[in-house]
């Protein structure tokens, strides 16, 4: 009797490892979001309140967790204030830009012809810059402000989708089902809605995730460069901008900390993108 | 000794599913061997196993022994020797098998290079011969052919010459005459028998429908759920074979001669470890307590002849029995239909796919008259290109006429892949309630008269929540009819809805639309590219060729006495040679004159010159001017 066994390709045979990224990922985002949101109950001090008593720069210690800043500001308070900023900017920018793209997307991919190219045309100009730089000029152009950097940071990933649900739709269109619900007589209307939207948004949902971080990378950038939110509002840009000098003389605590918590809520939004893939591959497969 | 002698193997994939339990059975040189089963019976975990290329987690126990050594043994470097040179694989998809950037000769000249050791003069010389052998017209044109300007059939011959290249002791071909059409498997399956009688080879013909092979099989071996449950001489299986499920296996495939499809319930069980009971017994007419306590260890039938089971049958398969539940007896058909008002009328329409760039196209259909009444039954006939599908969209509105007209009631459509049909993210309820939804019926009737043609479909009620994904194919199947029926159409067109089931399922499925399309104020169009299955189904039949019906009649009358050479043709399946087509289709066919000149055995000048128009001999209608004297030539 002979015996014949052959070694795992991959350890993955039961999808348990995009499991336990995804777990990951959202295990950090989680408590980075309930941080934020009860910012006030973890901090005495509020984000733009300046404490008397205390020297500007002081070193942390029990009064000040983070120290203070350069303008005697608590750090760790503002840590927690701006990032409901970056955080709900990033994620209602993704959100603007996914359903901006993907309408234009399924109207593109689904009808063709002239509107195809037209709208095709326009992503590729959008896509013809690199995407830093557009957002720097369509923020300069629109001012500061939560709502206009929302607003820059959608534009510049919204072709990006449109292409890619496009490309969706266009194999989606003539597969069966499709047709199926049309001979059913489903409206055009309801045959996007119902059945090629669902369908198409699959990379959409694993793309989002990872662009999330990509997003808050760019409103730091932006804030960084001074043309993100304005100082006394927080934002981890602005508040890794402003420590600069302070960092080069040793006084590290006014911009590590913002550092830190992106690039946790960057990895966060990265495992939660890359286990999202790892399950989405094992469906395919 | 025998060639492959494969003893008692056991193959387990991932600790959860017994592929393969204790199977044993030998193939000699010069044999041809068939293996037949449904899919998941572990056909091609037996293929795989010979050329040791078990999928990776997989436990392998037993003995593959080819030439009396173990292939499950072999050292890398033996098997790299052993695939090829002693056992060399046809692949299923011939088109997908072969390299798309490579010519047919370049591929075919690289293995023989590579395991025969020639030079490149040699080979591509050899190229050419092999390129011959398996029957391929003006080879040396060929050679020098990318695989997408090959027709199916041809790709499958340069998949046969790749193999043969190798000269291999065995070869196998997993499904080779699977999407091929009925006029090219005789063919086909012909260049497999050569392989063993001139060449001495060994040949294991992998299928999932045993008449397909039946013919040129010396020997049959049929696996149920990874175990054998019969193997004999092809002759004995399969006019009487001892095992209840090979029996299954044969009735559940109408044939030409109108045979009933007898139904099997149930479906092929999944087995986590090897079986201690009888794995049909579930499904079996005949098992008794024994049988779902002990597995049935094969039993000798007679020469070369074994059986797993407690129970053998002797009698021949065409005996009934009284508890047969049967499709297609003429019994239950709708008297006649004369006179009933029309549910679809067709009148000369041709559909032209108009090409991307600039001018021309495709030409689908050529001028197609067809007329429906209600209760009425009509079977569509014809291979791959023919335009049946273009029928079918044409019928329920998805393709529009470039001219003519189609006039029809509320249709619905049953399409052939039954889990790609529907919606990946919509559930069952909403996929049957689709129709209902665009009639603008409130979600809570929707959801009762979807639970209520799911009722007539025969599942359980429970599948409503589930996603197509989780769906076999037959259950999905009849969620797509139970789509098709729920706002009560007056007419359901079927296109092919059975060519993408096992064959047992198969059955069932037919006995659902049998069941259907008794429905006296309904017309039913049933598509296919199976002469038989359409047999047991329709009233009246209308055989399609290249856009054009060049036969049309009652189904008794077309089966008994067809008219047009092409019906001929299909019907002897291409084995009585005085009927069978000379060569391939091409498209060019359809250019002047009769579409089937080029092909037809009986061609004379006239049908190259002059296009040929229905008309009537006898109760049918053949466009052939030549029908009166067929008869005489055959």
């Amino acid at each position: 009797m002979s015996l014949l066994r052959t070694g795992r390709r991959r350890q993955d045979r039961d999808g348990r490892f995009g499991t336990v990224l995804v777990a990951t990922g959202a295990g950090i985002l989680a408590v980075v979001a309930l941080a934020v949101l009860l910012g006030p109950l973890l901090t005495p001090w509020g984000p733009n309140q300046i404490d008397g008593d205390a020297p500007t720069l002081a070193e942390p210690g029990d009064a000040h967790l983070f120290g203070t800043d350069v303008n005697g500001m608590d750090v760790w308070s503002r840590l927690l204030y701006a990032g409901r900023v970056d955080l709900g900017i990033a994620i209602a920018a993704v959100a603007a830009a996914v359903v901006l793209g993907s309408t234009l997307g399924v109207v593109a991919g689904y009808f063709g012809g002239w509107l195809d190219d037209v709208l095709m045309r326009l992503t590729d100009i959008f896509q013809a810059f690199p995407t830093f730089i557009l957002a720097l000029a369509v923020a300069a152009l629109l001012g500061s402000g939560p709502l206009n950097l929302t607003v820059a940071i959608a534009l510049v990933n919204a072709p990006a989708y449109a292409r890619l649900v496009r490309a969706e739709v266009r194999t989606i269109r003539d597969l069966t089902y499709v047709d199926a619900a049309r001979t059913s007589g489903a409206s055009t209307i309801g045959l996007l809605w119902r059945h090629v939207l669902p369908n198409s948004l699959t990379p959409v949902r694993v793309i989002a995730p990872l662009n999330c971080g990509w997003a808050m990378l760019t409103l730091a950038g932006l804030s960084f460069l001074g043309l993100g939110i304005a100082v006394p509002d927080a934002e981890w840009g602005a508040m890794i901008s402003l420590g600069t000098s302070d960092v080069v003389a040793g006084r590290w605590w006014t911009s590590v900390p913002p550092g830190i918590a992106l690039l946790v809520c960057v990895l966060g939004f990265s495992l939660l993108g890359e286990g999202l893939q790892e399950r989405a591959d094992r469906v395919r497969r | 000794m025998s060639l492959l002698s494969i003893d008692n193997l056991s193959v387990v994939i991932g600790g959860r599913v017994a592929a393969l339990s204790n199977v044993s059975f030998t193939v000699d040189t010069g044999e041809v061997v068939g293996l037949v089963g449904e899919s998941g019976g572990g056909k091609s975990m037996v293929g795989r196993a010979i050329v040791g290329m078990l999928p990776t987690g997989s436990v392998a126990t037993g003995r593959v022994g080819f030439d009396g050594i173990d292939v499950l043994t072999m050292s890398a470097e033996r098997l790299a020797h052993h695939r090829g040179h002693g056992a060399a694989m046809c692949f299923q998809n011939p088109r997908g098998a072969l390299s798309p950037t490579r010519t047919a000769g370049r591929q075919l000249v690289d293995r023989l290079r590579t395991h025969q050791d020639m030079d490149g003069e040699r080979a591509r010389s050899s190229a050419l011969e092999l390129f011959e052998a398996v029957g391929i017209r003006s080879a040396r044109r060929r050679l020098d052919a990318y695989p997408h300007e090959l027709s199916g059939g041809m790709a499958q011959r340069v998949m046969i010459s790749l193999a043969a290249g190798c000269a291999p002791r065995l070869l196998i071909a997993d499904e080779p005459t699977t999407g091929l059409d009925v006029t090219l498997t005789a063919e086909i399956l012909r260049q497999f028998r050569h392989a063993a009688d001139n060449d001495g080879r060994g040949v294991l013909l992998v299928s999932h429908d045993i008449d397909a092979i039946a013919a040129v099989c010396d020997r049959i071996v049929v696996l149920y759920a990874g175990t054998v449950a019969e193997t004999g001489p092809a002759r004995r299986v399969l006019t009487a074979p001892a095992h209840p499920y090979t029996r299954a296996l044969l009735r559940s495939v109408p044939d030409l001669d109108g045979r009933p499809v007898v139904v099997t319930p149930g479906a092929m069980p999944l087995l986590r470890e090897a079986p201690a009971a009888c794995p049909f017994a579930p499904r079996c007419a005949h098992a008794e307590d024994d049988c779902r306590t002990a597995r049935p260890q094969p039993q000798r039938q007679g020469r070369q002849w074994t059986a797993a089971c407690f129970h053998p049958l002797h009698d021949a398969v065409e005996a009934g029995q009284a508890t047969d539940v049967t499709v297609g007896t003429p019994a239950r058909r709708a008297a006649a239909t004369e006179g009933a008002e029309p549910v679809l009328v067709v009148d000369d329409a041709h559909v032209v796919y108009k090409s991307r760039f600039g001018r021309g196209g495709h030409h689908a259909l050529r001028g197609v008259s067809l007329t429906v009444a209600k209760g009425e039954r009509v079977g569509v006939v014809g291979e791959s290109g023919c335009g049946k599908s273009t029928l079918a969209r044409l019928i329920v509105g998805l393709a529009k006429p470039t001219s003519g007209s189609v006039t029809a009631a509320r249709s619905a459509l049953v399409f052939q892949d039954p889990i790609g049909s529907l919606s990946p993210r919509r559930t069952v309820e909403d996929a049957i309630g689709e129709p209902l939804r665009a009639l603008g019926v409130p979600a809570a009737q929707r959801a009762a008269r979807a639970a209520a043609a799911l009722d007539r479909m025969e599942l359980d009620r429970s599948i409503l929540t589930r996603r197509p994904h989780e769906l076999s194919g037959g259950q999905a199947q009849r969620v797509g009819i139970a789509r098709a029926l729920v706002a009560e159409p007056d007419l359901i067109v079927f296109d092919e809805p059975t060519s993408a089931l096992d064959v047992t399922v198969q059955a069932q499925i037919l006995a659902v639309i049998d069941d259907l399309a008794a429905d006296r104020w309904r017309g039913s169009v049933f598509i296919s590219h199976d002469l038989a299955t359409v047999r047991g189904f329709a009233d009246r039949v209308v055989v399609l060729y290249l856009g054009r019906i060049v036969e049309e009649g009652p189904v008794e009358e077309v089966f008994a006495r067809p008219r047009h050479p092409y019906t001929r043709a299909l019907l002897s399946r291409g084995l009585s040679p005085g009927t069978a087509l000379v060569r391939d289709l091409e498209e060019a066919d359809a250019a002047t004159g009769c579409a089937l000149a080029a092909r037809c055995p009986f061609v004379a000048d006239r049908c190259r010159g002059e296009d040929q128009q229905l008309q009537q001999y006898g109760q049918s209608r053949a466009a052939c001017w030549r029908v009166p004297e067929i008869g005489e030539l055959v």
